[in-house]
């Protein structure tokens, strides 16, 4: 069996996922202008990604010691209670956001708008609509991440057994049911109606899983990847390439040149297009390469911030979705101009930071009352 | 200063003043500044002083079917008018309640043989985005039908869907936007980019779009300002002065 874990922790898993954490929320603020500064506008891929790999290569780390020490029951079991805590999570933050629009909807009576309110039509029969979030059928735009998170942790136990038993084979079949779900058009449904999960985790499982292989694989000839220059050469190229066709429209002069087979709608998120999915393992790629583990500004003051957030992801997460509803609240409610959307989004990011500050105080505090009595 | 240029816009144009965009719609200049160009548009108005348009919508409220108020396809008309006073302009509705771009297509054949436009205005993105459609499936099928008007004879103006803060966070507008964008740019034909210039509104306070009530003043209002935008959209991707063919 290859060797599982490293013992360090790696805290520019933290650093990025904490990033990550950032920009989800940033992009989820409606029409927040901000959000150009987030990586979506740069390339292929976004803030998705970054989190879905990270937390396969984090679950296969914490979870794949556990498993690979304790044995399959007792790893599995760790891994049930972190899918439950995720469940409840998204339960609560579905009901709120339900609550909020139901608001909305009784109270709206815009002649401009009498398209658009039907998407509020799932209100008639509220009911449903609750047994269906309960069911992970009914999913609101913004809680999307929760759900996929959800369904590739319960199925991780039987799949990080797989890594640590043959990485390559655990690999393929992920690769087989990427594939596959591309091939046969496969995808969870969702209520009401012909609508399918924005995330379709038969997709996404490959990015996950990925992650995962990274965590526990440790292959040699990755290493070798990593440290060759004409990799990270084509590296470069292709994430100019992305850049470049993901800011064309910026310049019409050069857009209205370029032959129309290049239009290759990169944009495929919910089945994670290959072009997104290369385009962030280059990314990571280069990452990798660029900020090694012992980079001085991981154990800055200013990375801490990010690392602490990365470390708390769950917490973050549900707290950076709630409030994404509530700064959208501010802006429709309050002010949608600029100032207005700057502050909202310094706000919420600082709160983010406070909460897994918070969270990390009450960790140290559990340690520290455990340990006179071990 | 103001008055001195005014005058002498009003010299050098003739009518042009009162066929300028009102200054509460105003936007900055990138937001309207078309990326293509209506070549077909452009011949019709010059050679034979006539202008058919279809407006092609899957949102009947919003192009002014049925008899509420006054929606931006009147507006239009009417700004056109203003803009091009020696060309004959008709601009015709054809919504489908609540059908995708997708479900529009079979009938585009129809359309153009009906109404012979020489431009239609693809208004499309509220249904899909609303009902949940893929993006990209939308954005495939789009650009099928961009084709088949093309070759049918006419220019086409794509319109994306409306901005609603309301109701915003619960669409992944920016997706459908980028789709419509990208159709464009792979079938050189214009985009006019509505869900952004109401945005701009909001940012700026020039319309409160996320009042839970609005009068059918304000419903108009905001409807001209669209199609006067459009109109001066229009007339630039046609390449025409505005009033110059007099």
């Amino acid at each position: 069996m290859p060797p599982v874990v490293k013992p360090a922790r790696d805290l520019r898993l933290d650093f990025f996922r904490g990033l990550s954490l950032w920009f989800i929320f940033i992009d989820h603020v409606p029409s927040n202008t901000i959000g150009w500064i987030t990586i979506r506008n740069f390339g292929f891929s976004d803030a998705a990604e970054i989190f879905v790999f990270i937390s396969g290569y984090t679950a296969s780390f914490v979870y794949g010691r556990v498993m690979a020490e304790r044995g399959f029951v007792v790893g599995a079991a760790r891994i049930l209670k972190r899918v439950w805590q995720l469940y409840v999570a998204f339960v609560f933050l579905s009901v709120f956001y339900i609550a909020e629009i139901a608001y909305v909807a009784s109270n709206f009576d815009n002649p401009l708008f009498a398209e658009e309110m039907i998407v509020l039509h799932f209100l008639q029969r509220p009911e449903i609509a609750l047994l269906e979030v309960l069911r992970l059928r009914f999913l609101l735009p913004n809680v999307d991440v929760l759900p996929i998170y959800i369904v590739l942790m319960l199925a991780f136990p039987l799949m990080l057994w797989l890594l640590l038993k043959s990485p390559y084979f655990a690999l393929a079949v992920s690769l087989a049911i990427y594939i596959g779900a591309k091939a046969m058009d496969l995808n969870f449904r969702l209520y009401p109606v012909d609508r399918e999960w924005f995330f379709n985790p038969l997709a996404w499982q490959l990015l996950f899983v990925i992650g995962g292989w990274c965590a526990v694989g440790r292959a040699e000839w990755l290493s070798k990847l990593l440290r060759s220059n004409a990799v990270a050469a084509l590296c470069v190229v292709y994430l100019v390439f992305a850049l470049w066709l993901a800011t064309s429209w910026l310049f019409p002069a050069v857009a209205q040149r370029l032959p129309s087979w290049i239009f290759i709608f990169p944009l495929d998120k919910t089945g994670l297009s290959p072009w997104r999915l290369s385009h962030f393992l280059v990314l990571a790629l280069l990452v990798v390469r660029l900020v090694p583990p012992e980079a001085g500004f991981l154990r800055s003051a200013w990375s801490k911030p990010l690392i602490l957030c990365g470390q708390h992801s769950l917490e973050v997460f549900c707290l950076g979705v709630f409030l994404s509803f509530t700064a959208y609240f501010v802006l429709v409610e309050v002010s949608a101009r600029v100032l207005m959307q700057i502050t909202v989004s310094l706000t919420g990011i600082l709160l983010m930071v406070a909460l897994a500050w918070l969270m990390k105080w009450y960790n140290d505090m559990d340690r520290r009352a455990r340990q006179p009595a071990t | 200063m103001r008055a001195f240029a005014a005058l002498a816009a009003t010299l050098a144009l003739g009518a042009a003043a009162n066929a300028a965009v009102p200054e509460r719609c105003m936007v900055p200049h990138a937001l309207v500044e078309p990326h293509a160009l209506l070549p077909r548009v452009s011949h019709a108005v010059k050679r034979e002083q006539k202008l058919d348009i279809v407006v092609l919508s899957g949102a009947p409220s919003q192009v002014g079917l049925g008899d509420g108020p006054r929606s931006y396809p009147w507006f239009l008309e009417k700004e056109l008018r203003e803009r091009l006073p020696n060309t004959q302009i008709r601009v015709v509705v054809r919504a489908a309640p609540r059908r995708s771009a997708i479900e529009l297509i079979p009938t585009l054949p129809q359309i153009l043989a009906e109404e012979k436009p020489t431009l239609v205005i693809w208004q499309s993105g509220t249904v899909e985005a609303y009902r949940g459609i893929d993006a990209d499936g939308y954005g495939r099928k789009l650009q099928v039908g961009v084709g088949l008007l093309l070759e049918g004879g006419t220019d086409v103006l794509l319109v994306n869907m409306q901005y609603s803060p309301r109701t915003d966070a619960m669409v992944d507008a920016a997706a459908y936007t980028e789709v419509m964008r990208a159709v464009g740019q792979a079938r050189d034909v214009p985009f006019f980019n509505r869900y952004r210039v109401m945005r701009e509104w909001s940012e700026t306070g020039a319309f409160d779009l996320a009042a839970l009530h609005i009068g059918r003043t304000e419903y108009e209002e905001i409807h001209r300002c669209i199609g006067a935008l459009m109109a001066e959209f229009l007339v630039r991707a046609a390449t025409l002065n505005a009033n110059a063919s007099r």
